[in-house]
């Protein structure tokens, strides 16, 4: 999340253009030269007079090259930027209710649609129509494009407005890069824009990948980043998953993310908290109208660690599904072929060998003999969670969880844990979730105090 | 109970006045508005004789009816049509015939509307919308009684048989219809695959077609602001219809590029094409709506479809043309401009389009053979368009002739 003051707002700009040039497919030169006229043409698009921001949710209009003309009398150029606030209306989806208090750190987000005017006052020229012979490659592409801009609440709202512009050229620029770069005769890639949150607060920086390249392929133009924004090497912040998701935008695949989010931690003296770090999805018995119930656990818990490995960019490889988790174990030879389709459990030995066989991810396995024996890992388990900071899978007695973090004390040794239960079977109810400790934070005496545990404590490749 | 016409009185004036050779047949178009209520038709207009018609139909042995020129009312359809702006359009047909025919009268009646229908649909760049009204009014005269039958076919169900309607008159009830306007700078560039006439046709429309989307997905703004599709356009106490002033809207189109389908292709789509064609200019567009509650989303509509109607009966008009001289030559060519006149009684504005070669007089001409309205060549508003010409290399600069500014 984007911790931020209370002044700040994020100001996020989208809209379609159409790229549409002709390439002269006997010359190299000349498609690149026409290319960037291409280019030209929507830069001068968005520096012209006919370009309007819509403020969504709202009635307000803005031309940001015509002085701010707007379509609200009150809003001119010199109103403070936060003002706009006033105007949108916000949609309250039940859901919203929940969440509204946690994220009160956040920066508010105002969205702006790029629009262009097709009317104008006075005569323009006669209408004509041209017809042109010529052979040559016609490439069309939608270009998507999206800049974002963090203000104070009190900035004026031309100067937010000309920074938008700004923004809207550079990003142009990036993208005929981007698609010069990648360029293949008359094969052009259509090129994407990506937010990326930095370690530093209230920062995202913008960039232009083409699509469909994989991740593999850009490891050069990530290396120029790092080095850029010097971060350091052994981890990713610029694979197209490490994008920023905003507050407002639901995540289409119906999971949750991060429903800890939502708890009030413990208060213990003289403690503090380690957590997993990054975005993790909820995954437990009866999702994906697989019915698991009373076998599925390690299962899910392995679901949501893996969600957690692509959602922080180490693999474009989607969530296994049971039948994938099972087919790997009998691919690494661990199980007969027979183990497919079956309902039979897992452990943490076998989740070590998933993760490595799937996703490449080797995995540290830590035994505890006895349950009471967890009250003591404190110190390991947050030291794994302050370096590592993925989630770790416990398997024992006859269940497996998955361990998000723990509260620790290293003066008295307290420690709580706070555990992400696969065993839930309802539907994707954060309220029903955080209220019936489906996720929840749990003393020692959680865990079967005379069975043995194995953890599973995935390690994160170093790369980026 | 069925639908509801109120029709201007000069329409029944001028219908009293068509008259017919005895025993024959005279067919014509009604001309209006159409609102979710009830419609208002403003103009009445006979069917124009056909240059390759043999004798008069009252003398040939056959049923008269069967001769009914069905194509050629579509085209007159066609070409009214063109004259009319946004919101303004044509509601039904009439057939004035003598008494023994009146019964057949019907059929040929429900043939002519939805022809006319089918003729009309196919070179529109919109569609018809759920809550566009799809009845279409037939209006049977006895040549000997005069008196006038009215019903409604749905033309969506070619099937269906006719309802009853009310028909009633009333005067000036288009004279306080809000008029929206605005103009509309095009800049299209639509590749085309292959040179042939039809293929270059192919293209433009399907070009044409992309185009027509954004404008009908387009924002629209109404005097300077967004209003929400039901807000009434008319706020304030409802004055009375006579003598008030008719309502100006100016109108803003803004657009966006059309979002990529989902399962979005990586790379840019590429046609191997043998030239483009470019529309460039301003294009000056004009709509009516009823005066009865109107709502925002009405005069959007109605604007919206004029844009579209105005670009492509353009076109079309300019690619006959050329057709006409050996298909279309490379270069740039004029297309024709938007001059306006009034029509009488009613206050609405019809509109012809002009050849840089033509003058008032043809328009006036053609006003007359289409519409059926003596104009007088003062009356047409040929500055309404694009006083500046480009042609290729030089820029040319015309003022009109009757430059009473």
């Amino acid at each position: 999340m984007l911790l931020t003051d209370d002044s700040t707002v994020i100001f996020r700009v989208r809209g379609m253009l159409d790229f549409s040039c002709q390439l002269d497919i006997s010359n190299e030169k000349r498609g690149q030269s026409a290319i960037t006229r291409c280019f030209e043409g929507l830069r001068s698009k968005i520096s012209s007079e006919s370009l309007v921001f819509l403020v969504c949710n709202s009635p307000v209009l803005l031309w940001p090259n015509k002085g701010l003309q707007s379509t609200v009398e009150h809003l001119t150029e010199e109103t403070p930027c936060r003002d706009i606030h006033q105007y949108i209306t916000v949609e309250d989806g039940g859901s919203k209710k929940a969440s509204k208090k946690k994220e009160r750190k956040d920066a508010s987000v105002v969205n702006l649609k790029l629009l262009m005017e097709v009317t104008e006052a006075g005569d323009g020229s006669a209408p004509s129509l041209c017809v042109l012979t010529r052979r040559q490659h016609c490439a069309r592409m939608p270009v998507s494009v999206d800049c974002v801009l963090s203000a104070n609440g009190f900035d004026p709202l031309q100067t937010v407005c000309r920074g938008l512009v700004g923004a809207l050229r550079r990003q142009l620029l990036d993208m005929e890069d981007a698609v010069l770069r990648h360029r293949k005769g008359s094969s052009l890639l259509v090129p994407q824009a990506f937010h990326f949150p930095l370690p530093t607060p209230g920062n995202l920086i913008t960039v232009v990948y083409p699509a469909g390249v994989a991740e593999s392929q850009l490891l050069s133009e990530r290396e120029v980043l790092h080095r850029k924004y010097g971060l350091p090497s052994d981890r990713p912040y610029f694979r197209r998953a490490n994008a920023f998701h905003f507050p407002d935008e639901p995540y289409r695949d119906g999971y949750l993310r991060n429903p800890h989010a939502h708890l009030t931690p413990p208060s213990m003296e003289d403690s503090k908290l380690y957590l997993v770090r990054g975005i993790y999805s909820y995954h437990h018995y009866m999702q994906d109208r697989v019915d698991d119930n009373g076998w599925g656990c390690a299962y899910r818990s392995l679901q949501t660690i893996c969600s957690w490995f692509q959602q922080q960019g180490y693999t474009e490889r989607t969530v296994p599904t049971h039948t994938h988790i099972q087919q790997a174990l009998v691919d690494v030879g661990d199980k007969e072929s027979s183990f497919v389709g079956s309902r039979q459990w897992i452990g943490s030995i076998e989740v070590q060998a998933v993760l490595s066989h799937l996703l490449g991810i080797t995995s540290k396995i830590l035994f505890v003999s006895q349950g009471s024996e967890l009250a003591s890992k404190g110190r390991e388990l947050a030291n794994h969670f302050e370096t590592t900071g993925t989630p770790v899978m416990i398997g024992g007695g006859v269940l497996a969880h998955t361990i998000l973090g723990v509260a620790w004390s290293a003066v008295s040794g307290q420690i709580r844990f706070l555990i992400l239960d696969p065993h839930y079977t309802g539907g994707e109810d954060l309220q029903t979730i955080t209220d019936k400790g489906w996720c929840g934070w749990k003393g020692p005496e959680f865990w079967d105090q005379n069975a043995y545990y194995n953890l599973c404590l995935p390690q994160t490749p170093k790369t980026i | 109970m069925g639908r509801g016409y109120i029709v201007e009185e000069s329409v029944e004036k001028h219908l009293a006045n068509l008259s017919t050779v005895a025993g024959s047949c005279l067919s014509g178009l009604l001309v209006g508005h159409s609102s979710a209520q009830r419609d208002f038709v403003v103009l009445a207009v006979q069917t124009p004789r056909r240059e390759s018609e043999g004798p008069p139909e009252g003398q040939r042995g056959s049923n008269p009816l069967d001769d009914t020129d069905v194509e050629w009312v579509s085209m007159h359809a066609r070409q009214v049509t063109r004259m009319l702006p946004g919101g303004v359009g044509v509601l039904g047909v009439f057939l004035i015939t003598p008494p023994e025919l009146a019964k057949e009268a019907q059929s040929t009646l429900k043939r002519l509307v939805l022809a006319v229908d089918k003729y009309m649909s196919k070179t529109r760049l919109w569609d018809l919308s759920e809550d566009d009204v799809t009845d279409r009014v037939t209006l049977h005269i006895c040549s000997k009684t005069r008196k006038a039958v009215c019903k409604t076919f749905d033309v969506k169900d070619p099937k269906c048989s006719a309802k009853p309607a009310d028909w009633k008159y009333q005067s000036g009830i288009s004279s306080s219809w809000p008029v929206v306007t605005c103009s509309v700078k095009l800049d299209l560039d639509i590749p085309v695959t292959d040179m042939s006439s039809e293929n270059l046709e192919k293209c433009l429309k399907d070009g044409l077609k992309r185009w027509a989307k954004q404008i009908e997905s387009g924002v629209c703004l109404i005097n300077g602001r967004l209003a929400l599709d039901d807000s009434e356009l008319l706020s304030g106490p409802k004055k009375s219809t006579r003598g008030s002033q008719r309502h100006t809207f100016q109108i803003q189109i803004l657009v966006s590029a059309e979002e990529p389908e989902p399962g979005q292709r990586s790379s840019a789509r590429v046609q191997a094409c043998s030239g483009s064609v470019c529309v460039r200019g301003t294009v000056h567009c004009r709509a009516y709506i009823h005066s009865n509650k109107p709502k925002a989303r009405h005069a959007a509509q109605a604007i919206k479809r004029d844009i579209l109607n105005t670009v492509s009966s353009r076109v079309e008009m300019l690619l006959e043309d050329l057709m006409n001289e050996g298909g279309p030559a490379s270069g740039q060519q004029d297309l024709p401009r938007r001059v306006f006149a009034p029509l009488p009684g009613s206050g609405l504005s019809v509109c012809d389009y002009v050849f840089p070669d033509e003058t008032p007089t043809d328009v006036a001409e053609r006003l007359k053979e289409i519409l059926e309205w003596d104009s007088s060549v003062e009356d047409i508003d040929m500055r309404v368009e694009g006083r500046i010409l480009l042609t290729l290399g030089c820029r040319k600069v015309t003022q009109h002739c009757s430059d009473s500014l």
